[in-house]
Parts: structure tokens; sequence; C-alpha cells
């Protein structure tokens, strides 16, 4: 039983690892430009397809196509925010470039079914099915150790990149106070530029680690989008510490509900608390004092 | 139709003017005749969507587009409606209209329910919440096998009891003809309705709210009570075309109920024209007539729908009625420059 | 110049004469119309290409030589897998392209939801991709399917893991649809009314990626002999890797056995490596039978595709054999194809013989062949049907 329960534990911080992975470049992405991007998940789809293709039609090495998808990712970042966000960033409206995203969503996996169609791809790397045993009876694959270190790795990095550089603290700025940074001398859509590509570049590499793990249809990013939204605000839109406590707290709820409970009602559960929070907590977990201008 | 008084031009120019009421009798004299004109089956069924749709929309952009909420959960109140009037028909014998009416006082309370909770929730957050309700109101509706059958799903669901009234034949609504009568007059109705209250000082204290929220209190507005009131009347629409839906495709799967669903009717919204009446309404034939005109084209149906959907965004984020405005302005300014140049 | 114009005049008599002969022969050129409903758009067309492939080939090979004078041609309507998108497809078929006999659906709620329309209609449906029992229990007389039913399928194999593997312990791991919850419960209520006993009844969402959590759980319920597993092929790939990875299954070096339905194609095994062993399924296209029916379709669908069939391509095609069964014996409108269809006797097919009951099941159990999957990958026939 105690193997079954630290199975589970560990599970859960895997799961947890993946949706941060995703759940990073959104919470990013709101921190700075404080808009929700729905076609995110389609980027990580792209990014895990990307990967696919090097490794397999190309025969590249897995971990090189890592960066592959890294980059496919960052350069359809560039594309969305130069063709929509930034045009719609002078109108001022909340919605608009939100449904905008809604509409490169359906577009993109409509044309990813076209392309690649609805039958999906068993995508393996070399060590999707490399079983490492632990203590305890436990075990975890070498993949998803990957996942977890390289998850680890970034959140450390872009911390420091965050809290220590000097880009780093002009997008800070520009989250705080757009008009005031640029008076002092940034360039706020030079920034916000970044931080799309910064975002779509770690959604596509998060989709080159996920793709081993995900059914790989053009589909795949739906079944993880809305847990990813749910995850940032639950740790708290822009938060970064917020959305890593967060993105493993969901990943430990989903485990443990699927062994004493039943897989098909994670989602219930998970979203229960998402509302939970916003009645109780709406700045989330850790509430980052975020003023409103009246 | 009455044309206001004008000072005499030229023929070419003499634009007549519909009054509102004039307008509203050509819609029905539309909707009395389309059957006549529209003969089959499939054409029939494409209209009946398109009115259920239309109550959708319209419900939608009530709370969005004159309350300025962020409702991105409308499936949710689309499904409760279908799914809690055709439980109450099957399960305990309750007669249709009233279950009908039971479908809208259910969505609407959730819809309550649903706004008095984000109260405090602003733009996003709300858009989440609401989000996140209509997942879970999803997962219920699928998990829930007991009640709802979940994904095995309800069968031979009857449509409207037919309507014998003396002296005139039966009306069975098992026809396509009929069951149109009825749910575009429904739709209608609550069209009208909502013209009602748009062009009332109701729609006024809606506006305040959604242009600045912080100012319309200190003018003492109750802007909880006026959110909850608008979630309370979008949501009764969603009901009663989710109980249509139902009666009229005779099988109910939470899967007509997914999130998609939402953004399906956001669309309409948008790309007619949120923030007015007639938008919504343009939208939603549009939506449900274009996909249909496109079946020829297979999978590129639905990026020709998320591609129109962004341009729409990008390009005319007025829809519709913001393309027809320009479109009557240029009309107009040729007319003048025409005008003008008559008179000479 | 009279020889130039005399010529001339002979030789645009005979073109008319040949144009017309062969504008004669065109209209004696029967053309059976088939209707397909399939869905071509969003997840649910993993079917409708799979299908339409196989309907293409088949309808290649019947219009080389035409049955009894016809042409067969399909005009293909989406049906989206849903049940409004499958009524608007139906009614725009049946009015529009007046089809003598439709095709489809694959998922039950859209067959279910369509069954009204062609009864109505009068036009056979001839179902090859549902299983749920509802779809002929209740005995609609323009409903035909070929493929076996959950009840059918799961008797059989709950009945086999008892007695053949001895299975006495079993978990149910299916997706939450229609298919998979039916097919589950009929398992489990048969192997419990045999001595059995259901560990676990888990049911996911098509949108579950990770099995980990799942295979743990499963791994944690102690000895499991056999676990019926319902769901397509790109969950199934990923549960059957957890569960080897968990060390539950025979191919992770545990004792469990896998127990499959129709629903993984052919290439599986490919896909899941060293996982896979020691499934056992019912499949309903065996690529190792020796029928000739069976290795023509093979050989003639690689050459087309440059692939492997997979079952969904099987059942099209025979959709289109059976159709041109009955057209052989005397069908030519939607009436006479309906009568004559309830009278299918002998019929062999790729994945097997059909012969309806009085509900126009097919009840011929030899559609349901048992593989095993051995160390190599490859399947070994079991031959317990």
């Amino acid at each position: 039983m105690l193997t079954v329960a630290l199975q589970q534990g560990i599970n859960g911080i895997v799961f947890g690892s993946l949706y941060v992975l995703v759940a990073l470049g959104l919470t990013l992405i709101y921190g700075v430009l404080v808009q929700i991007n729905f076609a995110h998940a389609d980027v990580v789809t792209i990014g895990a397809f990307a990967a696919y293709f090097f490794t397999f039609a190309f025969g590249g090495n897995y971990l090189i196509s890592i960066g592959v998808a890294l980059m496919v990712g960052a350069a359809l970042g560039w594309l969305v925010n130069a063709a929509i966000f930034a045009p719609l960033r002078e109108r001022g409206s909340e919605l608009l470039p939100l449904i905008a995203t809604i509409g490169v969503s359906i577009l993109l996996q409509n044309a990813m079914l076209l392309w690649f169609g609805p039958i999906p791809y068993a995508f393996d790397s070399p060590y999707s099915n490399k079983v490492i045993r632990l203590w305890g009876g436990t075990f975890i694959t070498l993949q998803n150790l990957i996942i977890v270190l390289v998850s680890a790795l970034t959140i450390v990095l872009l911390y420091a990149f965050m809290k220590f550089t000097m880009m780093g603290k002009a997008l800070r700025a520009v989250a705080q106070d757009r008009e005031t940074a640029g008076l002092m001398g940034i360039n706020p859509n030079q920034l916000i530029m970044l931080t799309f590509v910064i975002a779509s570049a770690l959604a596509g590499m998060g989709g080159a680690m996920l793709g081993p793990i995900l059914v790989l249809t053009p589909f795949a990013g739906t079944s993880v989008i809305v847990k990813a939204f749910a995850i940032v605000i639950i740790g708290g839109f822009g938060n970064v510490e917020g959305t890593i406590i967060a993105g493993l707290l969901v990943g430990l709820i989903e485990s443990y509900t699927t062994q004493f409970v039943n897989p098909g009602l994670t989602d219930i559960v998970v979203f229960t608390l998402l509302l939970l929070m916003l009645a109780l907590r709406p700045t989330g977990l850790i509430a980052e004092k975020r003023e409103e201008n009246v | 139709m009455s044309s206001e008084g004008r000072p005499a031009l030229p023929v070419l120019t003499n634009r007549v003017r519909i009054s509102r009421r004039g307008w509203f009798l050509v819609a029905a004299a539309i909707i009395a005749l389309l059957p006549f004109v529209i003969q089959d089956s499939y054409w029939r069924t494409n209209l009946i969507v398109c009115a259920i749709n239309i109550m959708l929309a319209i419900g939608l952009d009530f709370i969005l587009g004159y309350a300025g909420q962020l409702n991105l959960g409308h499936s949710a109140f689309y499904g409760i409606g279908a799914y809690a009037s055709t439980l109450l028909i099957m399960k305990l014998g309750v007669p249709f209209w009233m279950a009908f009416v039971l479908g809208m006082v259910l969505s609407s309370m959730s819809g309550m329910a649903l706004s008095i909770f984000a109260v405090r929730l602003r733009g996003h957050y709300l858009a989440i919440a609401s989000l996140g309700f209509a997942v879970i109101v999803h997962q219920v509706l699928l998990n829930w096998i007991s009640l709802t059958q979940g994904p095995l799903g309800i069968y031979a669901i009857k449509p409207p009891p037919d309507i014998a009234l003396p002296g005139l034949p039966i009306i069975s609504f098992g026809s396509t003809a009929n069951m149109f009568y009825l749910v575009a007059s429904f739709a209608f109705l609550f069209y009208l309705l909502l013209d009602q209250l748009v062009r009332s000082p109701i729609g006024e204290t809606l506006t305040a709210i959604r242009e600045d929220e912080i100012s319309a209190s200190s003018f003492g507005i109750n802007c909880t009570a006026w959110k909850v009131f608008a979630f309370g009347i979008g949501s009764a629409l969603a009901g009663a075309a989710g109980a249509f839906y139902a009666s009229f495709v005779g099988t109910l799967v939470p899967d007509a109920f997914i999130i998609t669903e939402s953004f399906t009717i956001l669309a309409m919204v948008i790309v007619g024209g949120m923030g007015t009446l007639i938008g919504p309404v343009w939208g939603a034939i549009l939506l449900t007539m274009l996909p249909e005109l496109l079946r020829g084209f297979g999978d590129l149906r639905l990026v020709f729908y998320g591609a129109a959907l962004t341009l729409v965004v990008l390009f005319m984020p007025g829809g519709i009625v913001q393309a027809a405005q320009i479109f009557r302005a240029r009309l107009g300014r040729l007319a003048t420059a025409t005008d003008a140049g008559m008179r000479r | 110049m009279r020889k130039h114009s005399a010529i001339l005049c002979i030789s645009i008599a005979a073109s008319v004469a040949l144009f017309a002969a062969a504008k004669a022969a065109q209209a004696q050129d029967k053309v059976l119309k088939i209707g397909g409903l399939f869905a071509m758009s969003g997840p649910g067309s993993y079917f409708g290409v799979q299908d339409k492939q196989g309907i293409e080939l088949a309808i290649e090979q019947v219009n080389k030589t035409g049955v009894n004078g016809y042409r067969f041609e399909v005009q293909y309507e989406d049906s989206a897998c849903s049940p409004l998108p499958a009524t608007q497809a139906a009614k725009r078929v049946l009015e529009q392209y007046k089809p003598d006999v439709v095709l489809g659906e694959e998922c039950s709620d859209a067959t279910l939801a369509i069954m009204p329309l062609m009864e109505q209609a009068k036009v056979t449906l001839l179902n090859a991709g549902s299983s749920s029992i509802k779809i002929t229990d209740p005995g609609n007389p323009w409903t035909f399917r070929i493929m076996p039913n959950e009840v059918m399928q799961g008797v059989d194999i709950a009945t086999n893991a008892y007695k053949r593997l001895n299975a006495r312990t079993a978990v149910l791991l299916y997706e939450n649809t229609n298919a998979g919850i039916g097919n589950a419960k009929v398992f489990g209520d048969t192997f419990k009314s045999l001595g059995g006993q259901i560990l676990a009844d888990i049911g996911f969402g098509r949108d579950v990626n990770d099995f980990t959590a799942i295979a743990t759980r499963i791994a944690g319920l102690g000895k499991v002999d056999v676990i019926p597993t319902y769901t397509l092929e790109g969950q199934g790939l990923r549960i059957t890797q957890a569960l080897a990875q968990a060390g539950v299954t025979k191919g992770g070096g545990g004792q469990s056995i896998q127990l499959g339905t129709i629903w993984l194609p052919f290439g599986f095994e490919q896909k899941a490596g060293k996982a896979a062993l020691g499934y056992v399924r019912i499949v309903q296209f065996d690529p190792t039978d020796k029928r000739d029916v069976v290795q023509n379709f093979i050989r003639s669908f690689k050459a087309k595709y440059n692939q492997e069939p997979t079952h969904i391509n099987a059942h099209a095609f025979d959709q289109i054999l059976v159709i041109a069964d009955v057209v052989r014996r005397g069908g030519k409108d939607s009436q006479s194809i309906r009568d004559i269809m309830a009278t299918t006797k002998g019929f062999s097919g790729v994945t097997g013989s059909v012969e309806f009951d009085k509900t126009n099941q097919n009840i011929k159990m030899d559609t349901i062949h048992y593989m095993e999957t051995l160390p190599d990958l490859s399947w070994k026939a079991l031959g317990w049907n």
C-alpha cells in the first residue's frame, strides 16, 4: 500500500511537471501582456509534431529535436504576436484578443488535421520505455525523469532571468506598468515580442518532451489547455512560483483521485478547486499585489 | 411601413425609412413564408438549428455585449436546459411545457448562481471561472450515469406534444415545418423581449456597468444585482434553446455540450456584432449556414471557420453589423455625391 | 476534292454513330447509389478516413466488371460522429442524393440518431462500426449490422477468459464512451455470472494521456488475471506501455493478460513493442487468414495505399461486398435491397461470414477471431472460434 501511495506521489509530480511546462508560457504571457492565449496548447502540439518529424522523417537525434521544436515554437510565437496581438493591443479591449486566439486555435488544429490526419502518431523517444527502479518498489521512466529535470531547470533559469538580468527586470517593469516603463526608455513592444517568443519556445520544447507521452493527434493540445489555465489561475495569474506550486498540486490531485476515486472525476475535482480558489482567493495561491487602475 | 417626413428630393435618393415595427413585421413575414419557400427536410433542419442558435447567441450577447460580462461557459446553461427538461419529462412524467419552463428556470438559476459566485471577479478571471463551470457541468453530465445516462445517451426523445385547438387541424411537431414555426416564434419572442429591455432604462444601466463599473456603482447602481439579472436572462434563453434541441434532435449526449460549443456561440456573437441585438442574429445565421454550404470542402470547412473568426476580430471587430454600417455609409456618400451631381 | 469531302462525311457519320452507340451503352450502365455517412471532421475522422479507403478500394474492384450491369457510386457526407451533425448529414444525403442504400456510422450515438430517419425514408442502413446492442435489439427492419455487437463479443471473450485462460480476477479498463461502457459492462456481467471477480472498474476520458497513475492503481490490486481494455489505438498504446512499465502485464514481467477487442488495428504491436507481449484479443480482420478473399484484399490494399490495412478498412470493404452480393441476387432499389439483404446466407467476406438473424444482426461467430501477440510481435491465431 505504501508503494502504491509513493508511486502515485511520483506520478503526481510527473503529471505536475508536464502541466507546469505548458502553464509556464501561459503565465509569462499573462504576466506581461495581461492576455489569455488559447492557441498556446496548439503550439505545444506543433512542437510535438515538429520533434516527431525531425526524429522519424529526417532521422535526427531526439534530443536535438527538442531544440528544433523550441525554435519552431519561437517562430510561431513571433508570428502570432506580430500578426494578431500587436495590432489588437492598441484597441485596449480585453475580449477581442482572447477571441482572436480562439480563432487561431481552431485554425491551427484543423490545419494540422488536414496535414497530419486524425490517426494518432506513435511517438516514442529512446527514453520513453526505459524504466528506472527506485526505492520501495516504485519506478519512473527515463522520459518522465527527463521531463521533471528539464522542468525544474527551466524554472530555475526563468526565475534567474526574471530576477537578475537586465532584460528580466525590464520585463517585470513592463508587466507592472507599461507606460512608465516606456518612459524609462524601455521599448515595451520589443519586450512583449520577446515574452511571446520565450513563452512559445517553452511551449514548443514542452511539446517535444510531451510527444512521447501524449496521444499525438492534432487535438492533443486541447486535452491540456483548460487545465493549464486552471493551474495558472490557481497559482495566480502571472506568478511563476504560484504556477509551479499549482501545477504540482494539480498533478498530485490527479494521481490520487485516480487511485482512490475514479480517473473520470479528476476534472471535476480540479475545476471545483479552481472555483473555490476564485471565490476565496482570486489572486491565487501566492498573492501578488496587482494594482487596478481605477 | 412609414417613411419619415423629408424635404422633397429626386426619387433617386428618396431613402425609405422603415420603422422598427416595420422591420419586425418583415421578420415575422419571412418566418411565416420560409417553410413554403424551403420544402426539403434537410434545409428545414438547418433553419431550426439556426433558430436555436439565434436564441443562444442573443442570450450570450445580452450577458457579454450589453452587460460586459466575459461569459465563456454558455454551453453549460444550454446543456442544463436540455437535460433538465428531458429528464423531467422522461423520468418524472412532467408535461412538456412545464418541463420547458422548469428547464429555463434551472438554467437561469445556474446562471445567476455563477454570477453571484463570480461577483467580485473581473475580466479574465470571470472568463476562466465560467469556463471552469462549463467543464464541471459537462463532466457531471458525463459521469453521473445513473441520472443522465452519460455517454450512453438518452434516445427516442419525443417532440413537443401535439396541439389540438378547436376547429383547427391538429398541429403535430413531428413535421419540420411546424417545429420550425415553434422554435422560430420563440426566438422571435425572445428577441422582442430583449429588444424592449435593451431600449429601456435597464439597457442604459447595463451599458453603464459595462463601460465603467466603478463609476456606475458610485452613482448608486447596484452592479451585482444587474449582473445577476443579465446572467439570469441570458442563461434562461440558453435553457430554452436546450429544451428545443432535445425535443428536436431526439437524442441527447453530453458531448453536445462540450466547452467548444461555448466558443461556437461566442463566434456567432462576435462575427455578427457584439453589443447589438441584430448582430448575433446574423452571426448565428451565417455560422450555422456556412458549414452546411461548405460541406463540399470537407476538412477545409473548419479551417475557414477559424480563419473567419480571426480575421473578423482583426479587421472588423464590430462584425457584420459594422460592415453593414460602413457599407451603408459608403452608399449614402455615393447617393449624396450623385445627388449633388444631379442637382447641377 | 470530292473524295476528301466524301471521306469527311463518312468519318463524321461514323463518329456520330460511335458516339451514339457509346452513349446508349453508358445509358445501359445502371448506377447503384450508395450514401456514406462517416465522420470527416474532428477527432471522429479517425474512422472516416479509414472507412473511405476501404470503400474506395472495393468500389474500384467492383466497378471493373460491374454487378448485374450496375456500377457503384458513393456520396460521402460528414456526420462528425455526433447526433445532430449526423442527422443533418443523413437528411442531406437522403434528400439530395437519394441513395439506394446507406453505409454508416461508426459511433453508436450517431448511428442511433440516424436510424429513425432511414426507416422513415425506407432506405437500408448497413452498419459495420457501432457495437451498441441498441442498434439491432429493438429490431429495426431497415438497419443491418455485419460486425458482432457488444453482447456477442463480450459474452464470448469473458467466457473464454474464464474457461480457456482460467482467469478468476479481472480489472475493467475502458474509455468513457457509449462503446467503452457498453462493452465493459457486458464483460463484467458475464464474468461475474461465471464466478469471476471484478477487482476494479476504471473508466477514463478520451483526453487522458498519461496512464501511469491508472497502471499504478492496478498494480496495487494484487493478482489480476486479465485486464479487458476497451479503447482506441492512441490511448491503447499508452495504456499497454504503462501497464508494462508498472510491471503488471506479461510484457513488463508481470502476470496479467490484457484482453482487447477489435479496436486495435494490425500494426499496434509494432508501435507498442515488447509491452504488447501476450495480449489476447478479438480481431475482426485476421491477416494470417489464408482465405483468398483476405489475401487478395491485403495485397490490393497495400498496392493502392502503401500501408497495412486495418479492421476499419476491412469492414468498409466488406460492406461493399455485401451490397454487391445483394445486387447480384437481384437487388436494385431500396426495398428489394432490404428484402434480399435480409436473406444473405453463406456470404464470406474479409472479416468473416455474414448471415443475419431476425433483428438483422450478423450472427456468424467466425467474425470473432482471437489473436495472441507473440514475442516477435506477430499474431498467433488462437482458433477459439
